[in-house]
């Protein structure tokens, strides 16, 4: 962890819109330099937090504080938070070196020393050629790069980011996302990052926070979430997943589709697998594997995750023996 | 073309046409030699353009009402647009009737707004006063300013305001900064509006004119019911090349700015 982020502390935070319950008594800590993201579907609650967070959505109760100050009651720009919105929010009466040059004139930054912080924020974004361009001569790709150097050039401990990648086309959303990354870990600064993209999440984030209905269900790393979520919402969210019924009813097994094996009936298992008897019902071919689901003979069904080299390749109506490790499930509270 | 579609483009062209009939009368009118208004004119001259550029009582009520529109523009333009925040971004209880309360002139009559001026003015020395012009002027330009403004707020991506707070900007500072710039063409079109609402108000500035001060619409007024004065016609036809330049600007200035965009 690094010295120049900040971290932030949200405590208790409750906020209601009438009979509506948007957070409730949410609390979370981001350690300095981390990257947090705050994952959910919509109306989770996670873009209400960021707001809280930013200072444009006042909470009904709790606290935030950043570097162990109370900026529950501060304006937003009072509190030297970087920010990056999902449609960019470029003024778009300004080139884009104005846009980035906007933040420094704030703080009283000018001359010489404002030319050479600009450059360096478009140099790090690489966008240093585009500098007197209008926002509306660029892609979306650009845009956002572009607002990513106006969060950035005036160097805030914190950087907070609404969904930035939404807008853009996969391919593009990919490459960024790993232009993102490489900035937290160039700058060091804390992020905090709003998706509802799980593998958005699961590819940035040293730690998730997933909200549902207001309130964090779990806090932790992407492997921690993902091999060991703490209830079958969690298992659900992230990936594709199996759940089983386990020994007692307050629980369930969880075994992800790419730790399942298929062999024909009478084959020699491993010892120790869990087994299981099913027909093949559905094989699709996704290039990378194949993706097939079997109807268990006890009742339910299964996806499992394969290579495409399987010998002899799995088709409907097959009789499989589905079967994974010990170590490969684990029980889930349902 | 089907028959309907000709029916429509036939409307539109004797739409526009009698709207625009009136000047096909006063141009020409004001080209006229006569010593009465004539149409069509016997005799082509330029004397009632000298005379207006000669005459006092043209040049001093035509400077009056230029000085009057100026200061009523920028008036009406500091108050519109803040009634307009008021009423687009306000949430307070009544704003109905508030926003009812600021439209209220342009829907009573002026003959009535004209009257009760009148009657009060009198008794406070404002009759005959630029001052008194300028604050009946405002109250009617107003709405068109409020007009404009509004319907640009309304469509103002407020997430750029956001994003400049965000960015350590105070509201004063996002306001001159973000949201002015961004709302300018239509305060400049607003700005039109209140500039050509005062130089063009004949009703309530008949009630305020007198020997003292008297602007130029009603100068032509009582240039056309005292004495038959052709005049009249050449200072109509230079205001309606006023009007269009006007008008004209403001069109270009849009057409200019959404190719940049």
């Amino acid at each position: 962890m690094n010295e120049t982020g900040g971290s932030v502390d949200v405590l208790g935070v409750g906020k209601t819109y009438g009979q509506a319950v948007a957070l409730d008594d949410v609390t979370l800590h981001v350690e300095p330099g981390e990257f947090m993201t705050l994952l959910g579907s919509s109306g989770s609650g996670k873009s209400t937090l960021l707001n809280v967070v930013a200072g444009f959505t006042r909470p009904t109760s709790g606290s935030v504080t950043v570097d162990g100050r109370d900026i529950t009651h501060d304006p937003p720009y009072k509190r030297d938070l970087g920010m990056v919105f999902q449609h960019y929010a470029l003024f778009p009466h300004m080139s884009v070196a104005e846009n980035v040059a906007f933040p420094l004139r704030r703080r009283r930054v000018r001359g010489a020393e404002l030319t050479r912080r600009v450059d360096e924020a478009l140099d790090v974004v690489e966008l240093g050629g585009l500098r007197d361009r209008r926002p509306a001569q660029l892609s979306g790709g650009q845009q956002q790069r572009v607002a990513l150097a106006r969060a950035i050039v005036f160097r805030p401990r914190v950087l907070l980011m609404d969904e930035p990648l939404g807008a853009l086309d996969k391919r593009l959303r990919e490459q960024l996302q790993l232009e993102i990354k490489r900035l937290h870990t160039e700058l060091g600064i804390t992020f905090v990052f709003v998706t509802h993209d799980q593998d958005e999440a699961l590819t940035m984030s040293d730690r998730i926070a997933l909200l549902r209905d207001g309130r964090v269900v779990q806090v932790g790393t992407p492997a921690d979430l993902y091999d060991r979520p703490a209830s079958r919402y969690v298992a659900e969210f992230l990936g594709e997943s199996n759940l089983l019924p386990a020994a007692n009813d307050s629980e369930a097994l969880l075994v992800r589709p790419q730790d399942v094996r298929l062999s024909r009936p009478g084959a020699d298992l491993p010892a120790g697998d869990h087994a299981h008897d099913g027909k093949v019902t559905e094989v699709i071919y996704l290039g990378s594997g194949l993706r097939v689901e079997v109807e268990l003979r006890s009742g339910g069904r299964l996806i499992a995750r394969t290579g495409t080299r399987l010998d002899p390749v799995p088709r409907p109506d097959d009789e499989v023996v589905v079967h994974w490790r010990q170590q490969d499930c684990v029980t889930v509270p349902a | 073309m089907r028959p309907a579609r000709v029916a429509l483009w036939a409307l539109a062209a004797l739409t526009a046409l009698y709207l625009v009939l009136p000047v096909f009368v006063v141009v020409p009118m004001s080209f006229s030699d006569s010593a009465f208004l004539e149409f069509p004119p016997q005799e082509w001259s330029l004397r009632w353009y000298e005379n207006f550029f000669t005459d006092l009582t043209w040049l001093d009520s035509t400077i009056a009402s230029l000085q009057i529109a100026v200061q009523v523009t920028l008036l009406s333009l500091v108050l519109g647009t803040a009634a307009a925040l008021g009423m687009v971004r306000g949430r307070y209880p009544l704003r109905a009737l508030v926003s009812g309360l600021v439209m209220a002139p342009v829907l009573v009559p002026y003959v009535i707004v004209g009257l009760a001026v009148y009657a009060v003015f009198l008794q406070l020395g404002l009759t005959e006063t630029a001052l008194g012009f300028v604050l009946v002027h405002t109250a009617l330009a107003v709405p068109y300013v409020v007009i404009t403004v509004s319907s640009a707020l309304m469509s103002f991506d407020r997430r750029l305001e956001h994003a400049a707070m965000g960015l350590g900007a105070g509201p004063v500072t996002t306001f001159a900064t973000v949201t002015l710039p961004l709302i300018a063409p239509s305060l400049a079109g607003g700005a039109v509006f209140a500039f050509v609402t005062s130089f063009d108000e004949v009703v309530t500035s008949v009630f305020l004119s007198g020997p003292d001060l008297t602007t130029l619409p009603v100068q032509m007024w009582s240039g056309v019911r005292v004495q038959i004065d052709p005049t009249v016609a050449a200072v109509s036809s230079m205001l309606l090349l006023v009007t269009l330049s006007l008008f004209a600007g403001a069109g270009v200035a849009r057409l200019v700015r959404r190719r940049k965009a």
